[in-house]
C-alpha cells in the first residue's frame, strides 16, 4: 500500500463526499439525494440499504463509472473528476455483477490482470498470482476456464484478482453473493487482515452479519438519502432503544391460541413510543421457535413463562439476545417509510 | 504516453482474451478448404479459360485465393470484434476495464487497432498459405502494396465495426447468431470473392456492388495482380467512406453501452 503521508493533497479522509446527487433523467427522481459522508483511512465503511436505495449508483459515481448531477467527491484528498486516472490506479473494484474473461483459465486471467495493472516482470506476476491462488483457495481450479467455474468460484476469482495490484482503497459491492459460508468467511477474514495493513474498504451488502463482522462504520441509505450513520454498536444503541429479543424454542409447535395470548401480554406491556422501533413484536424462526422483541423483556419474561407452563408447553431452549443489526436496519428503514424527511448529514 | 500505453495494453488484452487456438484453427482451416478444395474442384469445371482481372487473365485458383484473402480479413476482424464487444458487454468486463486505469476512448481505439491487426494478419496468413496456388499470376509492386493494405485495413474496420454495432444492439445470443449468420452469408456469397461480377444478371451485379466485401476484394485483387484502374480508385473512395461511416456509428454504440 502507498505511503499516504508522501502524497500531495492527502487529507484526513480517504473518501470525502459532499452534497452528492444523481438523477438519471430530467424528470426522474433522485437516485442519490444530497448525501454527505467521510470515510477514514484504514477502516471498513459499510453502505447498507434496501434494493434500489442508491447504493450501487453511489459506488458507480465513486468509481468514475457515472458522473454525479451535483456535489463533490474527494478520494485520497483529490477531486475525483479532476484526478480520475491517478485515483483509479490506487483503487480496486468488485462490482455487484460478475465480470470475467470467458476463454481464459483462472491463472491466465490473473496474469492478464497483472499485465493490465502494469506489472511487467513475469516472475513478479507469477509470485503474486501464486500468493493469491493460495490465499483465496484457488489452487485447485487454476487451470479451469472461467466459463466452466461455478458462480461462487467465479466470484472468488473476481475478488481475488483485485489483490494482484497494490491498492489503497477497495470497493466491494455485495461481494459475497453466491459464496458458500467458508468462502465467505475466508474472504471477510482476508479483507480484515488487509484493513489492518492499511487498506480502506467501501462495502455494500444485504447481509447484516457481514456488516457487523467487518464494518467500523455503517451508513444506511434509503430512497437516495442517508438516514442513519454510526458504528454497528452505536446504531444498535441509537435505534435498538434497549430492545432485546426473547427466543423460545418448544418441543412441539405452539398453537394459535397460545400465540394470541402471547401477543396480548406483549401489547399490554408495550409503550407507544416503542411502536416504530421494532418491526414485529412477536415473530417466528421456523415453526418451533417464537421470538418476542421488546424493550422491557425483564418485565414480561415472568408472564411469558407463566403462560408457557399454563399451556403445558415444553421449552427446549430459552435465550435473551440484544437486537441484531438486521432488526436495527429494519427499524430504521420502517421509521424512514413513516417520516418524510429524515436525512442525516455526516 | 499513458494514453498510448493503455491503448496498447488493451490491444494485448484483446489478443489474449479473444484469440485462442480454436479461433486460429478456424481462421486458417475455413479458407484453406475454399482455396484447395473448392478452388481445384471449380477449376476442373471451368477448364483452361481462366478469369479476367483487368487486362489479364488468371487461373480460377489465383482468382479465388486473391478473393479469399479479402474474405478472411472480413471473417477475422468481424469474429474478433464481435467476440470482444459481445463478451465484454455480457460478462461485465467493459465495466471492469473502465474502473481500472482505462477510458472509453482507449477501449474504442484499442478495439479499432485490434480489428485492423486481426484483419491484416488473417489476410497475410491466407496470402502465405495460398501463394502456391497463384504465384504464376501474382505481380505485387511497390505501387500496389498500399492498395492491398488499404483495402484489407479499411475492410477490417468496416466489418469489425459492423459486428460491433450488431453486438451492442442485439440483446439475445440467439438473435445475434441468426442475424449475423444471415448477413454474413450475404456478404460472403453476394460478392466478387468467389466469382467475377462481370457477366452477371444486372440485379445480382447491383447487389454485388452494394456489398463492401466486393470493394475489398476488387481493390486487393487489383493490387495483387497490378491491375489498378480509375475504377479501382473510385472503389478506394467508396470503401473509405463506408468504413469511416460505419466506424462512427460503432463508436457511438460503444460510447452508449451501459455500464
Amino acid at each position: 500500500m502507498t505511503d499516504m503521508s508522501n502524497i500531495d493533497g492527502e487529507d484526513d479522509y480517504c473518501i470525502s463526499v459532499s452534497n452528492l446527487t444523481k438523477k438519471y433523467g430530467k424528470n426522474s427522481p433522485y437516485a442519490v439525494d444530497d448525501i454527505t459522508f467521510n470515510v477514514k483511512y484504514g477502516t471498513v465503511f459499510g453502505f447498507l440499504g434496501p434494493n434500489g436505495a442508491g447504493k450501487t449508483t453511489t459506488v458507480k459515481i465513486l468509481t468514475t463509472l457515472l458522473n454525479p448531477t451535483s456535489g463533490s467527491v474527494h478520494i485520497f484528498g483529490r477531486q475525483l473528476l479532476k484526478s480520475q486516472s491517478e485515483i483509479k490506479k490506487r483503487i480496486g473494484v468488485v462490482s455487484q455483477n460478475p465480470s470475467f474473461e470467458t476463454n481464459l483459465t483462472v491463472e491466465k486471467a490473473l496474469d492478464l490482470y497483472g499485465v493490465l495493472w502494469g506489472i511487467k516482470d513475469k516472475q513478479i506476476r507469477k509470485n503474486k498470482i501464486n500468493e493469491i491462488l493460495n490465499t483465496f483457495d484457488l489452487e485447485s481450479i487454476k487451470s479451469v476456464k472461467n466459463d466452466e467455474l461455478s458462480i461462487g468460484q467465479r466470484r472468488r476469482v473476481q475478488v481475488a484478482r483485485e489483490f494482484v495490484h497494490e491498492l489503497d482503497l477497495l470497493f466491494l459491492d455485495e461481494p459475497t453473493v453466491g459464496l458458500d459460508p467458508s468462502a465467505r468467511r475466508l474472504l471477510l477474514d482476508h479483507i480484515k487482515s488487509q484493513v489492518k495493513s492499511g487498506l480502506t474498504v467501501f462495502f455494500t451488502t444485504h447481509i447484516m452479519e457481514e456488516a457487523e463482522y467487518l464494518c467500523d462504520q455503517i451508513a444506511i441509505i434509503d430512497k437516495g438519502k442517508i438516514i442513519a450513520f454510526d458504528t454497528p454498536s452505536g446504531l444498535k444503541q441509537k435505534y435498538g432503544k434497549g430492545n432485546k429479543t426473547i427466543e423460545l424454542t418448544f418441543n412441539d409447535v405452539p398453537d394459535e391460541l397460545f400465540i394470541n395470548h402471547l401477543r396480548k401480554i406483549v401489547n399490554m406491556r408495550r409503550s407507544d413510543k416503542d411502536a416504530n422501533e421494532v418491526t414485529s413484536l412477536v415473530g417466528f424462526i421456523g415453526v418451533h421457535t417464537v421470538t418476542i422483541t421488546a424493550n422491557n423483556v425483564e418485565q414480561i419474561i415472568s408472564e411469558v413463562l407463566q403462560l408457557v407452563y399454563k399451556n403445558g408447553l415444553q421449552l427446549e431452549n430459552i435465550s435473551i439476545n440484544p437486537p441484531s443489526l438486521e432488526e436495527v436496519f429494519l427499524a430504521v428503514i420502517n421509521k424512514n417509510d413513516n417520516s418524510k424527511d429524515n436525512k442525516v448529514n455526516l | 504516453m499513458s494514453l498510448i500505453n493503455n491503448t496498447l495494453l488493451l490491444v494485448y488484452r484483446n489478443f489474449v482474451a479473444a484469440v485462442d487456438r480454436t479461433f486460429l484453427i478456424w481462421m486458417v482451416a475455413f479458407p484453406v478448404v475454399y482455396i484447395f478444395i473448392v478452388g481445384y474442384a471449380y477449376s476442373t469445371l471451368i477448364g483452361d479459360r481462366g478469369i479476367s482481372v483487368g487486362s489479364i487473365t488468371v487461373t480460377y485458383t489465383s482468382f479465388l485465393t486473391s478473393g479469399v484473402i479479402g474474405f478472411n480479413a472480413m471473417n477475422g476482424s468481424s469474429a474478433v470484434a464481435g467476440g470482444i464487444v459481445w463478451n465484454d458487454k455480457r460478462n461485465g468486463m467493459l465495466q471492469q476495464l473502465l474502473v481500472m486505469q482505462f477510458s472509453k476512448v482507449q477501449y474504442i481505439v484499442g478495439n479499432l487497432i485490434t480489428i485492423i491487426l486481426v484483419g491484416l494478419i488473417s489476410a497475410a496468413l491466407i496470402m502465405i498459405i495460398g501463394f502456391p496456388t497463384m504465384y504464376r499470376n501474382v505481380n505485387i509492386t511497390l505501387w500496389s502494396v498500399p492498395y492491398i493494405t488499404y483495402a484489407l485495413a479499411m475492410g477490417s474496420v468496416f466489418f469489425g465495426s459492423f459486428t460491433i454495432i450488431l453486438s451492442t444492439k442485439i440483446k439475445s445470443s440467439e438473435a445475434h447468431s441468426v442475424i449475423s449468420n444471415g448477413l454474413f452469408l450475404f456478404f460472403t456469397f453476394v460478392s466478387s470473392a468467389f466469382y467475377p461480377a462481370q457477366g452477371l444478371p444486372t440485379p445480382l451485379a447491383i447487389a454485388f456492388y452494394l456489398n463492401p466485401l466486393t470493394y475489398i476484394v476488387d481493390i486487393s485483387r487489383a493490387g495483387i495482380f497490378s491491375q489498378i484502374t480509375t475504377f479501382t480508385n473510385v472503389q478506394v473512395l467508396i470503401l473509405g467512406v463506408l468504413a469511416v461511416a460505419v466506424f462512427v456509428i460503432a463508436t457511438r454504440s460503444m460510447v452508449n453501452m451501459k455500464v
